[in-house]
């Protein structure tokens, strides 16, 4: 059962947005001057990888089947090994390459990052069945304000860049992982079927009374 | 006996009738996206506040428009576009066809390109075109930093996103592609820091719908890089044609078919052409005043 609900996964859009994150994470790694500001790109990426992992095409089917959204939310949560290898091989080849990065940080902020795009998923899950596309968009945006606004980035920091002053990002995925938690515990565990597909998988006859 | 003209052919004429009201609904659909109200409140804020910080050279805060009106643009018409597949198979038998309704998709990017001309405007009140963070640039090449930053990513990034709904049917393409061309960006703007005179280094920075002419100098002042603003302007506008003849490809079919195809040759040997002029016109080397 468990390979039936991981072939079923949006494979390609995992494996392929992961990919992309490697070659532009290859590139930080490549040219250490840009490092930091394409590893955030780079994290950002897989953390949208990781939003595709619970898309469900048939999710009109799978949610009604006796497998509990708990059950399955768990064997899909095998496919973020995808984008987390993808990332410490970034890692890895970031330090191979001799940069100099707080990598106890790193580590941490490539777990936060992946496990919001999955958390965003398992919420946006419980009202549709290709969550993917609409929580990888938000997770991205969220992550890469610090980038694009620069207000935000004086306040929030969300790669643990060498020397940068500050405040620290470890904070920020420490609250990040705690709330993904809480977040993903009471999606896969408490959640039901949005109402307009109650209303589909229940059919009611012209002229049927309540009962 | 009462005579009618008409001009041009009646299927051409029957299309631009088509055209008009679809224009309309697309840009009334695009108005009220979330994700465009909300690109145009960060650009008036990023323009009004000037970033936040204090700026030294005209790069500091030129780049937000573009990835707010651009990049976000890009996103809300990409998905403007895709909205559109689920009815597909009613719209696809209608008589209009599938390229008038990407032409009138097409037309959208004209919000985000008045959005971007009155951000120029704005820009321009608190950065006037003589002020000293615009480096040694001349007057009219100050200008066409500001129109090829602002301006024209405001218009070929909602073209780009339309072009990419019609031919890719990945969900998360337009943050993906999003994702990508900002890393390109950052990446070919460092490799410049360090190869302020290279040639081949120039291009490959251009080499980008958006690009940065200006750096803040160590040694006080503002450092100009190589590269003319004129002729990038030429290679965005290439782009953008390029985008909107891709898009129209998708469904074109028999003689509009090929003349697509013979736009795209030529403005694709225009777009080379207009590259190689940005990255070896303009200033041959760094220059810092």
């Amino acid at each position: 059962m468990a390979g039936a609900v991981l072939r079923a996964g949006a494979w390609p859009a995992v494996a392929g947005i992961s990919g992309v994150a490697v070659v532009v994470g290859g590139c930080g790694a490549a040219f250490p001057a840009a490092a930091t500001a394409l590893l955030p790109v780079c994290f950002a990426l897989l953390a949208a990888a990781a939003a595709f992992t619970l898309d469900e095409p048939a999710s009109l089917v799978v949610d009604v089947t006796p497998t509990g959204p708990a059950r399955r939310t768990a064997i899909r949560a095998v496919a973020l090994l995808t984008p987390l290898a993808a990332g410490a091989l970034v890692l890895l080849a970031a330090a191979l390459r001799g940069l100099a990065l707080p990598w106890a940080a790193a580590g941490l902020a490539l777990a936060g990052n992946v496990l919001l795009g999955f958390a965003a998923a398992c919420v946006a899950r419980t009202r549709t069945g290709e969550p993917g596309a609409a929580a990888g968009a938000a997770v991205v945006l969220v992550l890469m304000a610090p980038g694009l606004v620069p207000q935000v980035a004086r306040w929030v920091r969300t790669f643990p860049a060498p020397g940068a002053g500050g405040p620290s990002s470890d904070h920020v995925w420490w609250t990040v992982l705690a709330v993904c938690a809480v977040a993903i515990a009471i999606s896969a565990g408490g959640r039901r079927l949005p109402r307009w597909r109650a209303r589909g998988a229940i059919p009611r006859l012209p002229g049927a009374v309540r009962p | 006996m009462t005579a009618t003209l008409e001009f041009g052919r009646p299927g051409a004429v029957a299309g631009r009738a088509a055209l008009v009201p679809l224009a309309a609904r697309e840009m009334r659909r695009f108005v009220l996206n979330p994700v465009f109200l909300f690109a145009v409140v960060m650009t008036e804020w990023t323009t009004w506040t000037g970033g936040g910080g204090t700026t030294t050279e005209i790069d500091n805060v030129n780049g937000y428009p573009a990835v707010f009106l651009g990049g976000f643009g890009m996103m809300a018409t990409y998905w403007l576009t895709r909205s559109m597949r689920a009815s597909e198979p009613v719209a696809g038998v209608t008589p209009t066809t599938r390229p008038t309704r990407t032409a009138a998709l097409c037309w959208v990017a004209i919000v985000p390109f008045f959005c971007g001309v009155l951000t120029l405007f704005g820009f321009l009140h608190p950065y006037p075109v003589g002020d000293a963070v615009y480096g040694p640039f001349s007057p009219s090449a100050r200008l066409a930093v500001l129109v090829g930053q602002i301006v024209v990513p405001s218009l070929g990034g909602p073209l780009l996103g339309v072009a990419l709904g019609r031919w890719v049917r990945f969900p998360g393409a337009a943050f993906v592609l999003f994702l990508v061309i900002f890393g390109w960006v950052e990446l070919v703007t460092i490799l410049t820091l360090s190869h302020q005179d290279s040639a081949p280094i120039a291009v490959l920075r251009l080499f980008s719908p958006f690009a940065f002419f200006t750096v803040h100098s160590d040694a006080g002042g503002v450092t100009a890089w190589r590269g003319s603003p004129w002729f990038f302007i030429g290679w965005q506008l290439a782009l953008c044609a390029i985008a909107v003849l891709v898009a129209l490809l998708r469904g074109a079919e028999g003689p509009v078919r090929s003349r697509i195809i013979r736009a795209l040759a030529i403005a694709g040997a225009t777009a080379v052409i207009l590259l190689v002029l940005a990255g070896t016109g303009g200033f041959t080397h760094a220059v810092t005043a």
